[in-house]
């Protein structure tokens, strides 16, 4: 490692996430979730994982939030092999999973919590990360108290709290209704700007998958992999006005060409 | 935060308990009583009740009034009955909720023991009491051992049943945050399953005073339960009932108590008692970080 500090460097300024021949099977190899995953992410850039269900999308994510280990090739992590949940990836599941008798704020300081005792400095931090997702003034409702969407907030909040730059979400506000979605999705792409993270978003709606992203990673099932990867060079922030432009529709039939609803 | 979008703050509105007492529903509640015990009363005083099995309202009360005042003589009974009650539900229940926690720990402990559970649970609690005073005699701890066989149980199972179906995603929240097995438990497993570790403690506690009874109609030496058989074999059945009725007040208020340690403890399936909580610890943050902006 030593002699190679400056290549490093440079490196890790680069793809923070790689993956080399990445495949995972259960059940004693009868079941392939996913097969031969190639790719780099680049520091600070969002991909989307778009596919239908079943093409391996949360899988994917297991493995690079060290929940599960491939049976092939590795992923590395910041130049660390993934082998086990790490401080620097976080992960948020399309339900909000927050527990229902903690108020907001101490469901935010739940990752801190298992790490330490949180300092008033962490508790000022999830208090500005509850603003940040716009629920100030809930910090001390309940889950049960809150909406959906309000719910899910919440968990974007907890997600940040754990300081992680590299953010995986499965389908984060796949159970909101569509109006609470693309609000969730435009402050989402505003907050992980503002707070730096390199993100993995998983959906299996096209058109979000492209709005949000800098690279669509487009999953195909049966085995489930990468089929294609669609670079989105659309400018940035964006309007969801973008969506009917026709250069985003060009990129819509791409993604569905791969997928072959087309 | 200003540039984020205005939120449904309708979902916080807490439903009000809307109990205004509904003054018609009361008088209509209150006419039929009065008339059912009128009915009692006159029924047998003109011999349709027979007045053995049946006494009349009125000596019922005036047997009250003498068990409890002139007489007196309900007071050191009740006093040794709820004794044991408290002593053999506490036991049995915290028995019941530390090896419910045990077991649900190991999977391994689990598998050997599940048998053992289903045939245990099958048998009637009860059917065991006479062993148990062959075991350990007549007195205080017979009667505390069959209190706390009736009481285990309810715990025991809602404990275990709490603690092994634990949400499968919210673990995986716990896993991806690095959280050790002993923090799982203590941060997720545990307070998961404390709503219904609760209701297993409110059937024990209602077992328990069934179960006071049986080992008194056992062990007729003191308590409310030998009363009760003392009164009837004397034909004495307005006491009978006075004693009777107080069961019913003290089932009635070991309901409501244990209501009121439900909002308590486990406060987030109440919507007064999340507004509660949460209101206090909105007041220790003020307290210790001032203002939120
Ligand atoms: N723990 C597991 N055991 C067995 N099969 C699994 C497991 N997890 C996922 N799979 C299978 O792997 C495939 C991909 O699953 P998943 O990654 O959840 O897909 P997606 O998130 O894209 O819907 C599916 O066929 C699924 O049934
Ligand atoms: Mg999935």
């Amino acid at each position: 490692m030593t002699n190679a500090v400056a290549s490093d460097l440079v490196e890790s300024a680069e793809q923070v996430v790689a993956a080399q021949g990445v495949a995972k099977s259960f059940s004693g190899g009868s079941v392939i979730a996913l097969q031969d995953a190639n790719f780099t992410v680049k520091q600070g850039s969002f991909v989307s994982l778009v596919g239908p269900s079943g093409c391996g999308k949360s899988t994917l994510l297991r493995l690079i939030a060290g929940l599960i280990e491939p049976t092939q090739g590795h992923i590395e992590v910041h130049q660390t092999q993934v082998k086990r949940a790490r401080q620097d990836v976080a992960m948020m599941f399309q339900r909000a999973t927050l527990l229902e008798w903690r108020t907001a704020i101490e469901n935010v300081l739940l990752p801190t919590e298992i790490r330490r005792t949180p300092s008033s400095e962490d508790k000022n931090r999830a208090m500005e990360l509850l603003n940040l997702v716009g629920l100030g003034d809930f910090a001390f409702s309940f889950p049960a108290q809150l909406s959906g969407g309000m719910q899910q907030r919440v968990a974007l909040a907890r997600l940040l709290q754990t300081g992680a730059d590299i953010l995986l979400l499965d389908e984060p506000f796949g159970a909101l209704d569509e109006f609470t979605r693309e609000k969730l999705n435009l402050e989402l792409l505003r907050i992980v700007s503002e707070v730096k993270a390199t993100t993995i978003f998983v959906t299996h709606n096209i058109s979000e998958a492209i709005f949000l992203a800098d690279e669509v990673y487009v999953m195909t099932p049966r085995p489930g992999q990468i089929a294609k990867i669609v670079p989105v060079n659309l400018q940035r922030p964006r309007e969801l006005s973008v969506q009917t432009s026709a250069e985003f529709n060009e990129l819509v039939a791409q993604v569905r060409e791969t997928l072959g609803a087309l | 935060m200003s540039n984020t979008i205005d939120i449904d703050k309708n979902s916080t509105a807490i439903k009000s308990r809307g109990s205004a007492l509904n003054i018609n529903r009361v008088l209509k509640h209150a006419t039929i009583f009065i008339v059912l015990v009128l009915a009692w009363e006159i029924g047998s005083r003109i011999g349709w009740l027979d007045p053995l099995f049946f006494p009349k309202p009125t000596d019922i009360l005036a047997s009250i009034f003498r068990i409890y005042v002139t007489q007196g003589n309900v007071w050191f009974h009740l006093y040794a009955s709820l004794g044991l009650v408290f002593a053999g539900f506490i036991a049995g229940s915290v028995l019941g909720v530390v090896l419910g926690s045990l077991v649900g720990f190991s999977a391994v402990i689990r598998r050997f023991i599940k048998p053992y559970v289903i045939v245990l649970e099958a048998t009637p609690r009860i059917a065991v009491a006479p062993l148990l005073i062959a075991l350990l005699g007549f007195g205080a701890a017979s009667k505390i051992a069959i209190i706390m066989l009736v009481c285990f149980f309810a715990p025991f199972i809602n404990t275990l049943s709490g603690v092994i179906n634990v949400n499968e995603e919210k673990l995986e929240l716990f896993e991806s945050l690095g959280a050790s097995k002993f923090q799982i438990f203590t941060k997720l497993v545990l307070p998961d399953a404390i709503p219904v570790i609760m209701a297993g403690e409110r059937l024990a506690l209602t077992a328990a005073l069934s179960g006071v009874l049986v080992a008194e109609f056992i062990q007729r030496d003191q308590g409310i339960g030998s009363l009760i058989l003392t009164y009837t074999r004397n034909l004495n059945m307005a006491s009978a009932f006075a004693c009777i009725f107080t069961l019913t007040l003290i089932g009635f208020l070991i309901f409501r108590g244990m209501e009121w340690l439900d909002n308590r403890i486990a406060f987030w399936n109440h919507d007064d008692g999340m507004t509660r909580v949460g209101s206090r610890s909105k007041q220790r943050w003020l307290k210790q970080h001032g203002e939120p902006q």
